[in-house]
Order: structure tokens, then sequence, then C-alpha cells
């Protein structure tokens, strides 16, 4: 069943402005929080297995908890608003709908950690998302939920918007942070994780739009009630972003663990007329694609992953019968080849030869060898690259051509 | 924090056991225990970046392969190096890399002391399955003087990019583009511009970067190799000099074609600056080979030389008139033949007039190059050496026997103001490896040794005494000035049971360190 409690207020008129924001019972978490002991919302964001959204799917309360109490050093939290991976529009809709949710948990987050400056880190398409978010910013000054001494608490909190300029590795938490350093956005190597040394060497939280945007509830509503709404390990409801040949390609909010059949066909209203569906892709580009027997899976980390998949962004992809597969792989390839960052040999290189080679499948007859060879190449990047580029551009390449291999078959010599 | 640092820890790499101190990466207990693991990014002078993927290991209980060069050592961590998972990594990072690599080996620089050429040798050795358009880059990019940029070569190890952040600071390189499209290049209009940039070449680990110095001189093959000093400021980097010892009917221009840094961590770390790299062409050109007779009296071999001055020498040392005798040092003599110099005429013969000239100052900078263009005026000061203030009146003044070492004199005063001052002097001798404006007002010129052809032992700024030993044998007629001078000492029989036993540097060396306290403390 559609759940409408993280987009309770997608479609209100103006929505986006505090005063609606405010009569929703916005901003109530915020001042609820700020009358509590950082460590008891600590427990509450751990108690509700929130998980992250951005696509890794780690608990958020867990993460939380890396990040060294006592140093020297300030702490920064960066929302990661990059909303990069292929298939994937949800953030732009709560930052288009619901600015004031992404704020008000972001201010929890941080009066939480004990964190004073706050970053959001927007992909540099959102331009007038960004603009928006700025004027969302400064009502929440005005209103004084940001800046000195917020509410009275003697909590202070700064947010600075920062703009990407087009590059998917820096939606990478830490291709993010060089990029915000101003730097190149390549990926560093981990450990350490950016809990500890994270931006400017200092302990940094990282979280997609779409988690912190759940913090508010969870603090409002509680832990308990956050789980209810999802399954015990991965609470609370997502935002799936459905996309290709269905009726009514959007966005969903549905539980945690809803079916990937229903999304498509109830939601979404199934495949456009007189389509008949090829397969899926679950979980934003990334993720290894499903055939039509496969997708009665429930929309979970661990359910995905146990099919062979993930869940990743929670981006459906629908593909139909009539479209070639090697176009989908080429649009894959493509993507990562050019996405990657080049920094590291196998995926820089890996990347780029296994894109050459499909698309000589389009000028020419190729061998059979070639699919081996591709999958052979997938595989040699799989698991050796230095940031999760490799794996996200080596899985979906490995599944779609071990299982529609007949298909691409027909562009080689027999 | 600090006790922890040195807690020794034990690990196993491919079944032999090691103690390494903790914190250590696991690539350099390897390379500490004498255990290749190939690795194209890692440099020991920066933190690892991780971005070559050619260290790959296996590590007992951890599921994927891990880097070396980043990963920690752990009390009882078992580390393989050599199982089939890690060979076959290898294996495919080099098929990765050699896909992209334009297979310029015949024409390139590098060849033959190329890490790519060495891996693939050793751990590659695949047929190439790269059957598609490789990517064009530039081949010939100007990035700095001596500097040129190859980036179809480049591995994008970016080694030169960190060396320009962390050593020099300056940044002139960075990276361009994106994927397989990323190269190294200058930002538009501003080379790499330092005097450090020739180190450049040292480290890129293929042939990316190459020196417009040495580009297509010779095959690095070809050329053999010594530990040196540099002398040319008083620094006294530790290098080699890499030279080419000839063909048997071919002649070669020159011996030297390249310098280069020797690891010293007490010196000079990894690097040398480019003014040191630069300027060899000292050692081959120029050179002063054969004995100058000015005063035609037969004066053709070292025996004769050393019977004239003894003669000259003697008469005044029999009439007490030793003051009439000149001596002009320089700070490029070594310990050991200032130490003659003070022994023979300080305190046997009683001359006064001893004098110091040594190059001009030139410029320093704030990592290794010293004002001083000289390696040794640490020893010179050290020596007890009653140097006078160089004044040419003094110097000629009575002055009847003018014996002079180098030709750095002439920085100090115009050559005619030498000719003028010292034209009366009745017996002038210069020992010099250079043939230079002074040989005309001379009666006798000694060809002399550079560093890189005698034995001895130089002290740097910082006071640390380093030996050297001959690279290579001298030309012509060319002796090291300590032989020189023991032999001078010998001859004037001024005390033999002293000077007999020196017929090699070491002994001298030991007399010094007992007799100077500088040098039996410091060692
Ligand atoms: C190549 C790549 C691109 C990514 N792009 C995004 C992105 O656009 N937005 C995002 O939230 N997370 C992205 N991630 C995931 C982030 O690295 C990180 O896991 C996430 O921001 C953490 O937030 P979460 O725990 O709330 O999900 C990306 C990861 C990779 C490897
Ligand atoms: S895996 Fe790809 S994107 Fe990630 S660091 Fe390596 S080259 Fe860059
Ligand atoms: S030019 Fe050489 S040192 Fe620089 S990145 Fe390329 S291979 Fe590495
Ligand atoms: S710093 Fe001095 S000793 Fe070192 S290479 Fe340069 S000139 Fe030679
Ligand atoms: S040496 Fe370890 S990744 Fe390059």
């Amino acid at each position: 069943m559609e759940e409408k409690v993280l987009t309770k207020n997608f479609g209100v008129k103006n929505s986006h402005r505090i005063d609606v924001y405010l009569e929703r019972g916005g901003y109530q978490a915020v001042q609820k929080a700020l009358q509590m002991d950082p460590d008891k919302i600590l427990e509450e964001v751990k108690a509700a297995n929130l998980r992250g959204r951005g696509g890794a799917g780690f608990p958020a309360g867990v993460k939380l908890g890396f990040v060294p109490k006592e140093v020297e050093k300030p702490k920064y939290l960066c929302a990661n608003a990059d909303e990069g991976e292929p298939g994937t529009f949800k953030d732009r809709y709560i930052m288009t709908h619901d600015p004031h949710l992404l704020i008000e948990g972001m201010i929890i987050i941080s009066y939480c950690v004990g964190i004073h400056k706050a970053y959001v880190y927007i992909r540099g398409e959102y331009e007038h998302i960004a603009q928006q978010l700025e004027k969302a910013l400064s009502e929440a000054y005005d209103k004084n939920y940001l800046g000195q001494n917020i509410l009275n608490s003697g909590f202070d909190l700064d947010v600075f918007i920062h703009r990407g300029a087009g590059a998917y590795i820096c939606g990478e938490e830490t291709g993010l942070l060089e990029s915000l350093e101003g730097k190149r956005g390549y990926p560093r190597l981990k450990p350490p994780f950016p809990a500890a040394i994270g931006l400017f060497q200092c302990p940094t939280v990282i979280n997609n739009v779409e988690t912190l945007s759940n913090i508010p509830q969870v603090i409002l509503k509680g832990a308990q009630w956050f789980v209810n709404k999802g399954l015990p390990k991965d609470g609370g409801t997502r935002i799936f972003s459905v996309s290709g040949m269905v009726e009514k390609p959007g966005v969903y909010e549905c539980p945690v663990g809803t079916s990937l059949k229903d999304i498509i066909y109830e939601y979404a209203g199934g495949l456009k007329e007189g389509k008949k569906l090829k397969a899926v892709i679950p979980g934003g580009l990334s993720a290894p694609i499903l055939k039509p027997d496969e997708i009665d899976v429930p929309m979970d980390f661990d359910s995905l992953m146990e099919a062979g998949s993930m869940l990743g962004s929670a981006s459906v992809m629908v593909i139909d019968q009539e479209k070639p597969i090697l176009d989908v792989l080429r649009v894959i390839s493509d993507f990562y080849s050019h996405e990657s960052c080049g920094q590291c040999t196998p995926c820089r290189i890996g990347n780029s030869w296994i894109n050459k080679i499909i698309h000589r499948l389009y000028r020419e007859k190729g061998k059979k060898e070639d699919l081996d060879k591709i999958i052979r190449l997938a595989s040699n990047m799989k698991g050796k690259t230095l940031c999760p580029l490799g794996d996200a551009a080596a899985l979906p390449i490995l599944s779609l051509t071990q299982k529609f291999r007949e298909e691409l078959e027909t562009y080689t010599e027999s | 924090m600090s006790k922890e640092k040195t807690k020794m820890i034990h690990i196993q790499i491919d079944g032999k056991s090691l103690e390494v101190r903790e914190g250590t990466s696991v690539l350099e207990a390897a390379l500490q225990a004498g255990i290749e693991i190939p690795h194209l990014c890692y440099h020991p002078a920066f933190p690892s970046e991780g971005s070559c993927r050619m260290c790959l290991v296996e590590i007992e209980g951890r599921p994927d392969l891990e880097l070396a060069c980043s990963f920690p050592v752990k009390d009882g961590m078992k580390v393989s190096t050599q199982s089939e998972e890690v060979t076959k990594a290898r294996k495919n990072m080099l098929e990765f890399l050699l896909a992209e690599h334009p297979l310029d080996c015949p024409i390139c620089d590098k060849a033959g002391e190329c890490k790519l050429q060495d891996y693939y040798e050793q751990y590659g050795f695949f047929e190439s399955r790269f059957e598609e358009k490789k990517e064009k880059k530039e081949k010939k990019v100007e990035i700095g003087k001596t500097l040129l940029l190859d980036q179809e070569r480049c591995i994008l190890c970016t080694r030169c990019i960190r060396f320009l952040k962390e050593i020099t600071g300056t940044r002139e390189l960075g990276l361009f583009n994106r994927g397989v499209h990323t190269g190294v290049n200058i930002y538009e209009g501003n080379p790499v511009e330092n005097n450090y940039s020739g180190n450049l070449v040292d480290i890129c680990p293929v042939g990316a970067i190459t020196d417009k110095d040495f580009r297509f001189q010779t095959r690095n093959w070809f050329l053999g190799s010594g530990p040196s000093i540099c002398p040319l400021c008083g620094r006294g980097c530790n290098i080699d000099i890499e030279y080419h010892p000839g063909f048997p009917h071919f002649p070669v221009p020159k011996r030297v074609y390249r310098i280069g840094p020797r690891e010293n961590h007490r010196v000079n770390g990894y690097w040398i600056c480019d003014y040191g790299r630069y300027h060899y062409s000292y050692i081959d050109e120029d050179r002063q080979e054969q004995i100058v007779d000015n005063k035609k009296e037969k004066l053709d071999s070292w025996e004769r030389v050393l019977d004239f001055l003894k003669e000259r020498i003697k008469k005044l040392y029999y009439m007490n008139k030793t003051s009439r005798i000149a001596v002009l040092t320089s700070s490029w003599l070594s310990n050991e033949e200032l130490f003659l110099i003070r022994k023979i005429f300080q305190e046997d013969l009683n001359v006064e007039k001893i004098f110091l000239t040594d190059p001009l100052p030139g410029e320093e900078d704030n990592l290794l190059l010293t004002p001083e263009r000289s390696p040794n005026s640490k020893g010179a000061s050290q020596m007890g050496l009653n140097f006078k203030e160089l004044d040419l009146n003094k110097l000629a003044e009575r002055t009847e026997v003018l014996l002079m070492f180098g030709s750095h004199i002439t920085e100090h005063f115009a050559t005619a103001q030498t000719q003028e001052a010292i034209g009366g002097i009745e017996t002038k001798v210069l020992l010099n490896p250079h043939i230079s404006d002074l040989n005309s007002l001379m009666d006798v010129v000694l060809p002399t040794c550079v560093i890189a052809e005698k034995e001895g032992t130089l002290t740097n700024v910082k006071g640390l005494v380093q030996p050297f030993s001959p690279v290579f044998e001298a030309k012509g007629h060319c002796r090291p000035e300590w032989e020189v001078l023991v032999n001078l000492a010998k001859k004037l029989a001024l005390n033999f049971r002293y000077y007999s036993p020196f017929t090699s540097v070491k002994p001298i060396f030991k007399k010094m360190q007992k007799e100077i306290g500088f040098f039996g403390t410091k060692k």
C-alpha cells in the first residue's frame, strides 16, 4: 500500500514555504529534540533501524555512533543531494516540495553529534532547487531554527549550500568531500572513514537527503513507530523512483519490503499499453538486472541482496521486450566509462575497454569471445577498485551479459 | 603515542617471519625484508594513494585482496604475495595498464629501467587481447625547461603531482579531464619551474616524463653508475653518477650522461636539486689533462715537477724564508687534502700566507641548495688553518713561491689584476682540474682530479663527514691533490715517518681524526 508519511506534504499548496510547513506540524521535532539529551537521540535513531537511502544502506544510527565524541576539531554534516544515480529522482522531490523537512533533519542530527556547520552538496543541474533551498534556509534563519542560539537552546548551526559541477563521482561520499574542499572529485582511500577523518580532515557525517528527511518523524513518533512502518531490520518507508515503460512513472512512497511487482503493476500502473516486460533494474543503474520471473521480491536491502541484486537508491527502471538488450548494456557502459573518475587503473581502463567492445558490436559483427571478454574484464574490475564505482559498473554489466547472453549472441558471428 | 609507534610486532609474509614496527604498511614491511611486491603509485616520500592497484596481496582472514601500500601490519598477520589469486590480480592489473599503453619501448628513454616493462617481464607475459582503438593523447608536452611529458605513456600514478604538492609546494602539475581521457598537464602557461624539477623524471615510474638533457642521448643500459657526492654546494647531496664506459671501437663524446639522487635521509632524502643535477659538464668539459710548462724547463712529468718544486721550497726552507711561500687553497679540496696543506705548509714549513679562495656564494633555496658553491667549506673552517684575509698585495708581497689550488680567484679579481699582482713572483704553480684564464699567468699548471675521480671525505654544511670514492679513472696526467701533496712532502723529506704510510686516503683520514678534534668526535 502507498503510505504517505515522508511525502505527506507533497502536493500541498506552497508546501515549500515555512508558514505552510509550520501549519502542518513542521519543526516540532526540532523543538522536541532540543529538549532531549543528544545520546537519547542517537539511541532513537539506532533503534529505528533507518538504513541509508543513498545506496549502500548502512544503518544511519551506527554511522552516527562512529563519530568520535570528544575531539578538539570541529565536526561537519554533509547532506548528500548529488542524486547522480541514473533513474533516481526522489531527493529532488523532497527538496522541491518539502525543503524544511531536510533542514529539520539536519538540525536534529547536528544537535545530536555536536555539529555547528553543515553543508548541502547539491548536484549542479538542480539550480532552481538550490535557489529554493536557499530561500528555505533564510526562512529558517529568520525564525531562528538556524543561526545562533537556536530557539534559546544555546545550540548554534549554520547551513551552506554547495553546488556540484556535474560528476557522478562527487556523489560518492569521499569524492564529495574532496569536491567540497574545492579539489578534483577523486575518492579517497578508506579507511579512514569520514566519520573519523572527513571534511577538512575533521569528523564528518554524510547522509543522503532522504535519510536525513526521515529523522524528524523518528524523533516525533519514535523508533518503534518507524520500525513498524517497515521491517524490523530496515525500518520506515521508501520513496521509489519508477521510470521506463510504465503507465505512470513517478515517485511512490511505500513501506520498505513492498513487493517490486506491486510497485510496477499496482502503483506505476503496469507496463505501457501493449508492452511486455523484459527486465527490471530495481535499485538504480548500479543494481544487477532482474528478469520477469525474478520480480516477485520484497524491496528491502536484505531481500534484494538475496535475489542477487540490490535496493540501492530504490530506483526502479522498467524495460520492455522491444528494447534491444545491447542498447541497455550500452547505456550502462556509456555511463560508467564516462563517469569513471580515472583515478584507479581497473575502473579507468576496464570501463573504457568494455565500452569500446560494445560500441564495436554496433559497427560490425563481433565474436563470441567478445562477450566472454566483457565478462572477464568486468570480473577483473570487481572488488579491485579504489571506490565502489568499479563494482557499481561491473555488477550490472556482468548480470546483464550473463542473463541475456542469448540475445547478445545475435550480435556475434555464429 | 610515540611509545606505541616504536612497538615491534610479528608478522609472516610468504611464510617468512618478520619483526616489524607497528604502524608500517604491509608493503614497507615487505620491502624492508627484501620481499618484492610490485607497486607503481606508492612512493615512500608521500602518503599512499592507492590508485595503481598493483600491490594487491592476500591477508589471512580478509575476504578480498588488500592494498599492501596502505594496509597496516597487525600482530600475527599472515600475508601472501604469491598466491594464485594475487598473481592473477596482478596480471590483470598489468593487462589493464598495458591495454592503453603505447608500445614505445624501442624509442622510449625509460626502456630498461621502466617499472611497467619490468613488471610485465616478471608477472605478465600475456598476449595482448586489446583489439580496440587506443586513446590519443598529447605525446610531447613541454612541461618545464628540461621536461617533456608524453601523456600516452603516463599511467596516472600522480607521483609527479604529489611531489610538486608535498615536496616543493609549487603545484605546477594537475589532472585534466576524466576517466580514460584523464591526463596530467600543467595549468596553461605555467610550466614546472622550481629547482627540483629533474626529480620528476626519476620518480615517474614509466617514460612519461623525460629529461631533454638525456633524451635520445644514449641507452641507459650502456651506462655504468657509481656513488658520489655532489660538489656543487655545501649540502653534499648523495648522488649516483651515470657514465658511459665507451665502446671498443667507437668513441663516445663524453663520460657523464646523467646525475641522479642516491637516497640518504641524513642529507638529501630522495632528491637532488636541478643545479646539482644539470651542471655536470665540469666533469668532462674544459679539463686540464696535461701538465703545462710555460717556463720550458722540461717539466713534462710529475716527477720533474715535484723535483722542481722541492728545489724552490727547500731553498727557502734552509734560508728560513718560508714566509716567502704563499698557498691558495679552496674548499673544493677534500678534508684530507686540506689537512695535508695544514700539516705540510702551516706546521712543517711555517708558512703564514695561507688563503682560501672559494666560488662566490649563490642563491639558496629552502630545500637543499645552500649559498656555498663548494662542497667542503665546513671542513675548511674546522681544519685549524689560519687563513689570511684574501688580498692580492699581501699575497704577492715578497712572495717567491706561489702554490694555487683551483682557479676560483678569477671570481674575486679580474685576471689582469691578478696578473699585475702576481707577475713578479718567481715560481707560480697552479693545481687545477680545469683549463682557466690563469694558465697563461703560471709557470706550471698541474692537472688534478674532480671529486668523481678521487677518494676522500667532505664535510657538509651540517657537519656531516661523508666519504667518496672514484667513480671512474682520471684521464691524462691528472692526479688527486692529496697524492701530489704526499709526494711533495716525501720529496721534501720533512718527516719521513709521518708521511710514508700515506699511500692511500684512509691513513690520512685516521691521522686527521687523531689530530683535529672536530673529526675525532664527529667520526
Ligand atoms: C559512485 C557513487 C555515487 C554515489 N552517488 C550518490 C548520490 O548521488 N547521492 C547519495 O546520497 N549517495 C550517493 N552515493 C553513496 C554515498 O557514497 C554514501 O554512501 C551516502 O551518501 C551515504 O548516505 P546514506 O548512508 O544516508 O545513504 C554514491 C556512491 C557511489 C559509490
Ligand atoms: S573506481 Fe572508478 S570512480 Fe572510483 S576511484 Fe577508481 S577510477 Fe575513480
Ligand atoms: S607522468 Fe609519470 S609520475 Fe606523473 S602521473 Fe604519469 S606516470 Fe605518474
Ligand atoms: S643541493 Fe647542493 S649538493 Fe644537493 S644537488 Fe644541489 S648543488 Fe648538489
Ligand atoms: S602501490 Fe598500492 S595501489 Fe599503487
